[in-house]
């Protein structure tokens, strides 16, 4: 694990459960900052990603770029107090997996921005704390960290 | 308090339009920041003014800076102006005035509304003051352009590998 960037954590995802660290499944970086802190007990994960190595993207493309404007824009607002976390899931610096929406109790899925790359699966999960939600931006920061995570 | 270059502007804490509580220097997360004070939606010259901001958006986004506003609307109010808006920065509510009147900013010419008199601060991560503007007459407030240079000048200033050549 020595390659993980400062302020990444690992997540695995089997297309069923989620698993902190090395687990089952494929393998994610994601915002560590989601797993800091105490965990919220009966959580409700959409995973917007698939098990599959070959669903992947450039972070960079516009697709990636215009779901996190969808996420500032009103996806975070009308989730409200719900919102535990998000966070993206990064294979690599460049390389863009998929996203994790965090909430207390179940919401409009079917509204879920990032569910427009890859489809969502929901998952309860005691993992996740309570993370401030970002301002922005939409893209990351060169640091190899999930966005919204890293910082210059 | 006087609004001046090189002070460190206070480290805000208020609801943002979605009623959760926010600090300003949690907002900035780094990033320098344009933060403006304004009367509230139903201000003509407010929505105006928003509306040239919006379309600084897309720029602020991708040159990792921020933009912030603050006025005396509910958060409820706030959400929905900022969809009118189709912004996607943070709007923070001082319902009770609180930091309206510490920051000595209240618009006296208007008894109905007791609003923010409309400021801009732009501001370097840390929050220091970078420049300020008194927008009470609509072309005291930055334009666009005075908006590019001041993020310009900060990012210069904050971001060691800013100018290579």
């Amino acid at each position: 694990m020595s390659d993980l960037p400062e302020g990444a954590a690992y997540l695995a995802f089997d297309g069923h459960e989620l698993h902190a660290g090395d687990g089952p499944g494929r393998r994610f970086m994601i915002d560590a900052r989601c797993l800091q802190g105490t965990p919220v007990h009966g959580a409700y994960a959409h995973v917007c990603a698939l098990p599959d190595v070959a669903a992947v993207l450039e972070f960079d493309q516009p697709e990636v770029q215009q779901v996190r404007r969808d996420a500032l824009g009103w996806w975070i607002g009308m989730l409200g107090d719900a919102l535990i976390c998000l966070t993206t899931l990064a294979l690599d610096e460049s390389r863009y997996g998929g996203a994790i929406t965090v909430t207390r109790e179940p919401v409009a899925w079917s509204e879920d921005p990032f569910a427009r790359i890859f489809p969502g699966t929901i998952v309860q999960t005691d993992l996740f704390c309570d993370v401030a939600p970002p301002p922005g931006p939409v893209l990351e920061r060169y640091a190899g960290v999930a966005w919204p995570g890293g910082h210059f | 308090m006087k609004l001046e270059p090189g002070q460190t502007f206070p480290d805000l804490d208020l609801p943002d339009h979605t009623g959760r509580e926010r600090r300003l220097s949690e907002v900035a997360g780094g990033d320098p920041v344009t933060l403006l004070f304004s009367r509230g939606w139903w201000c003509p010259k407010e929505q105006r003014h928003l509306q040239e901001v919006t379309a600084l958006q897309d720029e602020f986004e991708v040159a990792y800076a921020r933009i912030v506003v603050v006025s005396v609307d509910a958060p409820e109010v706030q959400a929905a102006f900022r969809a009118g808006l189709g912004a996607r920065f943070l709007f923070l509510s001082d319902g009770e005035r609180r930091w309206l009147e510490r920051l000595d900013l209240l618009e006296e010419t208007d008894s109905v509304h007791r609003p923010y008199r409309p400021t801009a601060v732009t501001l370097h991560p840390d929050l220091t003051i970078h420049a300020a503007y008194d927008g009470y007459w609509y072309w005291g407030r930055p334009t666009a352009e005075d908006l590019r240079q001041d993020m310009r000048a900060i990012s210069r200033a904050v971001r060691d590998d800013f100018r290579r050549v």
